[in-house]
């Protein structure tokens, strides 16, 4: 019989992964799938939370007005994101820049501005406390199964994460636009002369990905119960090293290795400190770029 | 931002200074400057605005109350940075005007601070540098809050006399954490306890419940925590989701009305000290309630503001027994002798390592509310 401890700890660990997969299954289908370096993802995370938040605060919705003004402010935050710090990079259009590693990487920095600008703005508008989530609305009510106790939100998140990851398998290996975003990704130049809109599709992708980012948001402000403007930063991380793991390209990959990175932290908390437990995600990383660069699920090239 | 927030803030402090001298000039009285050094930005901004606005309170009540000088504070941003602290410890030295500075708001902050003030001789009072080793540095560094080396075995006496034998502490990985932890491990051991558990987890922690599993473990009669109010809430509602009844006990630096806001039921039945009470009917606690609420929307003051409330006071009362001519070493000896200040904070007296001893007020949350209790 194992010790119902460490089921508990199982189930901990679980959890918490989930709450990184939410967010690294996003994250990856834009900077992995897609190929572009976008390091604003967090504050869409942020946004998504903040006006889930205004929303309660102002009226008192149904959580699925919650999550569904999660989801729109999350569609035009890819969208704004991809007009300021990704598009301006792409108006030369001759083969040098197309095939420029350089112009491609400088959205590091763009995205990057750009997510710091979001995050002060916040900052200066909602002050730089921890908001409170009324009661109600919170996802977090017990629930008992044997020895383990989990809350509603685990089974929610666990919910979502897979409709997310089902449904961008789906759209990615079935249908049209899945198709050309792996063409564009793959090589932009070829995309582009075999007739794909690349614009078209690049737009796309940011609209999709980040509506995932701000309903993980939400999601996760409502699991914990408390949203601030630097939240997107500490799951940002976890969602980077889960992608980098998982192979950069993959979903599925990015999936399991957040559920990994998850079960590892909280079963490192029994045998070290708590405060070194966030030093297992930086190990991963470590270890993974020395002995996989490909990552552990990236051995095929397909970018899915 | 920063540049945006400095750049108002030095319209505010110009504004003010303005405002300050043509009244000065009108009525033909002294102006005396003090420096206050506090986080107005980045990630603790929030406790350095609320010391602002503290400050402005006891500021204007000052000004208005007809002493023979009206007073000045310099606000300067230190961002919780020792660097950017420092520099504005050689600001203000150089700033002959000043005669006493206020803050900084971490005990890491102000100690780094406190070696330009030591060999300047300014006098230096911190409304929550709670770092033993803070006033050891010299005789210019006083505080205004009990440390922990107080507030530990205190608590530690407490729980023991509540039948907890066997007690886990937890503290956030900083400075001040560890002196949490010390303070009331020495407590225990000295009454005849036992910490079964001690662990340190990094402030801003999001998900506490494998922490809270593995102190399980430990089978404790109860729990100590070394905790601000975030923290605390979080930890306080995974206890809760995970079902656990073990009874736990706090520090002053986690009572904030902002506690019972993040956690709410789950606030219920937390233990920890205080030495101000928001309730309290006296007409002083009382008026500085009223006013703090008209700042600031109505919210209830926490202990931190009311500490920042009373070292401002307590320094301008130091520099009014210094004056005529008030200069640095006669406000150090006036501060030094500072004896049972009637602040909202209780009686404060310094002692002779210049530590402010202060009564503590055992409180407990019952009904949404901190409850003062008898044990």
């Amino acid at each position: 019989m194992i010790d119902p401890y460490y089921l508990q700890q199982l189930a901990i660990g679980l959890s918490l992964g989930m709450t990184y997969a939410l967010m690294a299954i996003g994250f990856t289908l834009i900077f992995g799938v897609l190929n572009v370096v976008n390091f604003a993802h967090g504050e869409v995370y942020t946004l998504g939370a903040f006006a889930g938040l205004v929303l309660i605060s102002a009226t008192a919705p149904p959580i699925f007005a919650v999550i569904f003004i999660a989801l729109a402010i999350g569609a035009m935050a890819g969208f704004s994101l991809e007009r300021i710090a990704f598009k301006p990079f792409r108006r030369f259009t001759d083969e040098a820049s197309l095939k420029s590693r350089a112009m491609r990487e400088s959205t590091l920095l763009s995205s990057l501005a750009v997510s710091i600008v979001v995050r002060e703005a916040l900052e200066i508008v909602f002050g730089s406390q921890m908001r409170s989530v009324p009661f109600e609305y919170l996802i977090n009510t017990p629930v008992r199964i044997g020895p383990v106790i989990l809350v509603t939100g685990d089974f929610i998140i666990f919910g979502v994460a897979a409709a997310m990851l089902i449904g961008l398998q789906y759209l990615l290996t079935r249908t049209r636009i899945g198709l050309s975003i792996r063409a564009v990704s793959n090589n932009p130049l070829g995309a582009k002369y075999v007739g794909i809109d690349t614009d078209r599709t690049i737009i796309m992708t940011f609209v999709v990905g980040s509506m995932m980012g701000a309903a993980a948001g939400i999601l996760t402000g409502l699991y914990y119960g408390a949203i601030f403007p630097a939240m997107g930063f500490v799951p940002g991380i976890k969602a980077f090293v889960a992608m980098v793991m998982g192979g950069l390209s993959s979903i599925p990959g990015a999936v399991i290795c957040a559920l990994i990175l998850g079960i590892s932290e909280s079963m490192a908390t029994t045998f070290v400190s708590s405060g070194w437990s966030d030093m297992v995600a930086y190990g991963f990383l470590i270890l993974t770029l020395i002995f996989f660069p490909n990552g552990l699920f990236g051995a095929r090239r397909e970018r899915v | 931002m920063t540049a945006l927030k400095t750049a108002s803030l030095a319209a505010l402090v110009t504004g003010a200074l303005t405002g300050v001298l043509t009244t000065g000039t009108a009525l033909a009285a002294d102006t005396v400057k003090i420096g206050y050094q506090l986080p107005l930005t980045g990630e603790t901004a929030q406790y350095g605005q609320d010391f602002r606005k503290a400050a402005e309170i006891a500021l204007t009540e000052f000004n208005a109350a007809g002493k023979p000088f009206k007073a000045e504070i310099v606000f300067e941003d230190s961002r919780s940075d020792a660097k950017e602290g420092t520099n504005i410890a050689r600001k203000f030295v150089d700033d002959k005007e000043i005669v006493g500075v206020l803050g900084d708001f971490t005990s890491g902050v102000s100690m780094a601070s406190a070696q330009v003030y030591k060999d300047a001789g300014m006098p230096q009072l911190s409304q929550t540098a709670s770092h033993p080793d803070y006033t050891k540095i010299s005789k210019y560094q006083f505080r205004n809050i009990a440390t922990q080396a107080q507030e530990g075995p205190y608590n530690a006496k407490w729980m023991l006399s509540k039948g907890y034998k066997n007690i886990a502490v937890i503290a956030e990985q900083t400075d001040w954490g560890q002196s949490v932890v010390s303070g009331f491990t020495d407590g225990v051991k000295a009454n005849g306890g036992t910490v079964v558990f001690s662990e340190f987890f990094n402030r801003g922690l999001k998900d506490y419940r494998s922490l809270i599993s593995k102190l399980e473990r430990a089978k404790p009669d109860a729990i100590y925590t070394g905790f601000f109010y975030e923290d605390g809430a979080q930890f306080l509602r995974q206890v809760q989701q995970l079902g656990i009844k073990t009874p736990v006990y706090s520090t002053s630096a986690a009572y904030s009305p902002k506690l019972i806001e993040l956690a709410g039921e789950a606030a219920e039945g937390v233990h920890l000290t205080s030495n101000f009470l928001p309730t309290d009917p006296a007409p002083h606690i009382q008026h500085f309630v009223t006013e703090w609420k008209a700042a600031s929307n109505g919210a209830v003051p926490g202990q931190f503001p009311a500490q920042a409330y009373d070292a401002v006071r307590i320094m301008l009362a130091a520099v009014e027994k210094a004056y005529p001519n008030p200069t640095r070493e006669k406000v150090r000896d006036a501060l030094a002798q500072t004896k049972d200040f009637p602040g909202v904070t209780g009686k404060t007296s310094f002692s002779a390592d210049r530590e402010a001893e202060k009564e503590l007020v055992k409180v407990e949350v019952k009904g949404g509310a901190f409850v003062p209790v008898a044990d």
